[in-house]
């Protein structure tokens, strides 16, 4: 895994900051279930999503609000870490619905075979992949960014492999 | 980092950020709803303002001539091996829910004291459920019904999620095979607002990936290959729940593969992130009557073979 700087240091400043509030919040932190991707989600952390329910908080809850990135390159991630992250069901699972670069997959959305070939601007497949709301609101594809089903690094790791493949 | 990536939460109002690098400002959306809720109607033949495959799956003879002119099962919307044909190796399960069915208590009484020998007072009934409970003042699935018979006239403890309930449930369906499903949701009454309601439940985008119901059960999702699954629109199904579903079962149940349309709705959720219902609740029975409502029209089928082993489909 890739050491997020930017977290990092935003995380030095709030723990520097807020001493007291750190050492509470690190106590809850061991008793809420933490989600590690590639493993099953924890069904208590899915109350934090709207869900089918009339007595529950989430019941009420809405959608999160569409996100506008934008992202500018240079693309240098990690493509075999994107490869991990498109094909794993409990990850990013693109091949649920894509057929990928090495990969059979789902008829659901275009093909990203020869993804580099269309010419697509990094700025665009970015918003589709963090927010895919923005250009088309009736995409079937996770709101990947806002419901943090994937990271930055993620994303560019998994654009890495999409322009890489063949 | 050398790609910070900048968000502008536009529907915040980060305004000055928004400013300052340029970008003009955006009206908050919320898609809510996933589209097509408004063209949704309780019968069976809805289907034609979805997937326009009705045609081909509409009773067996349709199938049957479909099959014949060379149609594919995603061509037919998936539906043609989830109806009509019968799964022997159900008939174990419903042997199980017999038995719970004939199961005396303390006082030698059973399910068959009031229902009649081999269910005969309860044949065609699944067709018509879920329905109103006059005394219980809610709309009830056949299992909420099974547990309050079980609890107040034999003092049976049998919870929804247990396996007599379950395998009950299955028993007393087999029991309404071939009937015609017919749930009133146009009558204004209890009824046909728990159709809307769950209408809109089904349509509403929910979870961590803010699908709805409805992202994967109308076209362009319904039709298509989602990885080895194929999922179809949400008319007609309803008429082969409880299904036997081998290989799978939810985690920890023992209800010998079957699934009742309450367990398919929340293995739905758990599978596409969504916090999961509770069997027979008020949210749960609405979601059901508009999926039992939209097979309006159509025959019941239990047991029904729900996988399709032809793999004709690769070549």
């Amino acid at each position: 895994m890739k050491l997020d700087t930017k977290r990092h240091y935003l995380f030095v400043l709030a723990l520097a900051g807020t001493l007291s509030a750190t050492a509470v919040s690190a106590a809850n932190a061991e008793e809420a279930p933490k989600w590690v991707p590639g493993e099953p989600y924890p069904t208590e952390l899915l109350k934090n999503y709207p869900c089918h329910d009339y007595e529950l908080p989430c019941g009420k809850m809405n959608s999160p609000p569409v996100e506008r990135v934008v992202f500018k390159g240079p693309l240098q991630g990690d493509a075999e870490r994107g490869e991990k992250i498109a094909i794993n069901l409990r990850w990013g699972n693109c091949i649920a619905c894509h057929v990928l670069p090495n990969h059979d997959g789902g008829t659901i959305g275009p093909s990203l075979r020869q993804y580099a070939a269309r010419q697509a601007p990094l700025d665009y497949t970015y918003q589709r992949l963090w927010d895919v709301r923005y250009y088309n609101p009736n995409a079937h594809m996770p709101v990947y960014g806002p419901n943090k089903v994937l990271t930055h690094q993620d994303i560019v790791d998994v654009m890495t492999y999409l322009y890489a493949g063949k | 980092m050398k790609n910070p990536r900048m968000i502008l939460h536009l529907a915040m109002g980060v305004a000055l950020t928004a400013t300052t690098l340029g970008v003009a400002a955006e009206e908050l959306l919320k898609f809510d709803y996933w589209p097509g809720r408004e063209n949704a109607i309780p019968h069976v033949s809805g289907d034609e303002k979805f997937s326009d495959t009705y045609q081909y799956w509409k009773d067996e003879k349709a199938i049957e001539q479909a099959k014949k002119a060379g149609k594919k099962s995603h061509e037919m919307n998936f539906k043609d091996f989830r109806w009509a044909q019968k799964s022997f190796d159900a008939e174990p399960a419903l042997e199980i829910g017999k038995g719970y069915y004939n199961q005396k208590n303390a006082n030698g009484k059973s399910c068959a004291s009031c229902h009649g020998e081999n269910g005969k007072k309860l044949e065609g009934i699944y067709a018509n459920y879920p329905s109103y409970n006059k005394r219980l003042k809610r709309v009830v699935t056949v299992g909420t019904q099974i547990q309050t018979c079980a609890s107040e006239r034999l003092g049976l403890d049998w919870p929804e999620t247990s396996r007599e309930n379950v395998l009950t449930d299955f028993y007393v369906a087999s029991l309404s095979d071939g009937k015609v499903i017919k749930i009133d949701a146009t009558k204004p009454g209890p009824i046909k607002k728990s159709y809307e309601r769950g209408r809109d439940l089904f349509f509403k985008r929910a979870g961590h990936f803010d699908f709805a119901c409805a992202s994967c059960h109308t076209p362009p999702t319904a039709g298509s290959y989602l990885r080895g699954q194929r999922p179809t629109t949400f008319f007609g199904d309803a008429a082969s729940y409880p299904i036997y579903h081998f290989p799978y079962a939810l985690p920890g149940d023992d209800y010998e593969y079957v699934f009742t349309l309450q367990h398919q709705i929340k293995s739905c959720q758990m599978l596409s992130r969504m916090y999961p219902g509770k069997e027979g609740s008020p949210a749960m029975t609405d979601i059901e009557v508009f999926l039992k409502a939209s097979a309006n029209g159509y025959k019941m089928s239990i047991p029904g073979a729900e996988y399709n082993m032809d793999a004709s489909y690769l070549d």
